[in-house]
């Protein structure tokens, strides 16, 4: 293992210090150990938050998203683990103004049952809750098992579209009306090259051949649908977009936003390789693409390796998408 | 049993972790990430430490506080699922300071049954609930004899229940991706499960 660290068990508490040193202007902490990061000068038109909750080890996911026109916070867990209940809880009050929390989040076990009972100690304090999954990868079970699907990088689609709806001042209802729309015209899929390494676990805790790339591989190394022969960009992004399409088919004339993600250690060169690929595919087809976003917005620590996320949009969707957002990790101004 | 009894129960289950730190650890480590270990030791050490220093005595209220301490000190799944468990717990367990075998063979009932809804999890799914369940089924099946007695019934019950693990393929967590590859080996929740009552039925008060 070759980090950049100190104590491995300090890993997260210490880039959790160093963001809330870097970002003090936007974001803040009121936990003294940084699990909840809120921001700092959120919306003043909105009726409902929107939060989230998830594992460290994917940055920009999660916590990146907190800040103007995304998230109002985010609580934070150890490496690829769940934050406690009680923080999700904490979060949840600090947040609320009134209108609600909309809760936002992976589908994972872990961070499932645990906002469930954050929301159970929220309802005896009369706030208001909505929890929403986004299971956007399609490779990490069948469809007729959608609801075991776990969430990647479309996270950040839906999280998008939740805060826009929020700053449009809708109801809770509302966000989590459209939000729902958007989560079913969301997919994924991802490959990995290499695995990745927990700090304190020291090693990798699975394998992949050097002449091997893992089709369908999760953010903590869940094993794929296929392990492949190592193959040229066009094919794997050929192979990535098929499999989307066989679940989301898309006609002449539709319009998709497009987000191909870098897992840690790929560079931006070859992502923009699998885009020129995606691009020339679905321009053949006439599909438009609004707002391209090439770079890394979920990862996996050190894995290297790619997914590829197709959101079809409605006039509605897209009128969201395009609606302003900056936080510390994401801007709207470049896409 | 009493806010006294439980803080006596809760000792020897912490105790209990702590001695068998490494064996959850190693059948963890096989299929997961290692930390099971830890979690359970820091979990129940935690809820103990909460409840001696509690002045509460309504027994509800010590579990809902049990609930959020053990998560809050491990809040790994099998930490949330305990958790929950203690929620369920909790509510059946409201307003009273002095619960008979009888009233806590049902709060444990009604844990499991929240652990069950929220989970979608039963026996036979490799989980926690494969010890849990026959343990609280014996419990309750034999809540008319000596407390003593019942509480044995129910460890039985649990190893049992841990052993038939073993020829388990699992159904949740990361473990599914090992496919028969965890066949031979107990599920590390179901033994987690198993300590509990090995510490509840011998040294139980």
């Amino acid at each position: 293992m070759k980090k950049i660290m100190n104590l491995p068990e300090n890993f997260v508490a210490e880039s959790l210090d160093g963001i809330i040193k870097a970002h003090s202007a936007r974001l803040m902490s009121p936990d003294k150990e940084h699990r909840i990061i809120l921001s700092k000068n959120p919306s003043p038109h909105r009726k409902v938050a929107v939060v989230t909750a998830g594992g460290s080890g994917h940055l920009p996911t999660f916590l990146g998203y907190v800040g103007d026109g995304m998230l109002d916070g985010c609580a934070v867990g150890n490496i690829f683990a769940s934050p406690s209940a009680g923080k999700m809880y904490e979060m949840i009050k600090a947040v609320d103004r009134g209108g609600g929390v909309f809760c936002l989040f992976g589908n994972y076990s872990g961070d499932s049952l645990n906002f469930q009972m954050a929301c159970d100690y929220a309802a005896l304090d009369n706030i208001n809750t909505i929890q929403m999954t986004v299971k956007d990868d399609v490779a990490s079970a069948p469809a007729y098992l959608s609801d075991k699907r776990r969430g990647i990088a479309g996270l950040v689609y839906a999280y998008k579209i939740a805060g826009a709806a929020a700053d449009d001042m809708l109801s809770l209802d509302e966000v989590a009306s459209i939000t729902d729309e958007a989560l079913h015209n969301i997919k994924s899929i991802g490959a990995a090259l290499t695995p990745c390494i927990v700090p304190e676990a020291g090693k990798a805790t699975f394998t992949i051949c050097d002449d091997e790339i893992e089709i369908g591989m999760g953010i903590h190394g869940e094993p794929g649908i296929e392990t492949k022969n190592l193959m040229p960009a066009d094919t794997l992004a050929d192979t990535l977009l098929d499999n989307i399409l066989k679940e989301m088919p898309l006609a002449d004339g539709d319009e998709v936003s497009v987000m191909v993600n870098g897992l840690g250690a790929t560079p931006p060169e070859e992502l923009y390789i699998l885009y020129r690929r995606i691009f020339d595919r679905l321009h053949h087809m006439n599909v438009s693409i609004y707002m391209p976003h090439i770079g890394e917005f979920a990862t996996s620590m050190e894995m290297a390796g790619c997914s590829l996320t197709v959101f079809k949009l409605s006039e509605k969707l897209k009128k969201y998408l395009l609606y302003p957002a900056n936080t510390p990790f994401y801007t709207s101004l470049n896409k | 049993m009493n806010r006294e009894n439980l803080i006596y129960l809760l000792k020897n289950i912490s105790d209990t972790m702590t001695q068998n730190e490494d064996l959850l650890t190693q059948a963890d480590a096989k299929f997961g990430d290692g930390d099971l270990g830890i979690s359970m030791k820091k979990g129940f050490d935690a809820i103990y430490h909460i409840v001696s220093v509690s002045e509460e005595i309504d027994l509800g209220k010590i579990f809902l506080q049990c609930s959020a301490g053990f998560n809050e000190a491990a809040p790994s799944t099998l930490g949330t699922i305990l958790s929950i468990c203690m929620m369920g717990m909790a509510k059946k367990l409201n307003g009273l300071t002095d619960a008979s075998l009888e009233n806590m063979a049902d709060a444990l009932d009604a844990g499991l049954e929240m652990v069950s809804l929220r989970t979608k999890s039963s026996v036979g799914d490799r989980t926690i609930m494969d010890s849990l369940v026959p343990a609280v089924k014996a419990l309750k099946n034999h809540v008319s004899e000596e407390k003593d007695a019942a509480l044995t019934a129910a460890f039985k019950a649990a190893e049992k229940g841990m052993e038939n693990t073993k020829f388990l393929p699992a159904k949740f967590g990361r473990m599914v991706y090992y496919g028969e590859q965890v066949l031979g080996h107990a599920d590390g929740g179901a033994i987690a499960g198993m300590l509990i009552f090995k510490a509840l039925s011998h040294h139980s008060d």
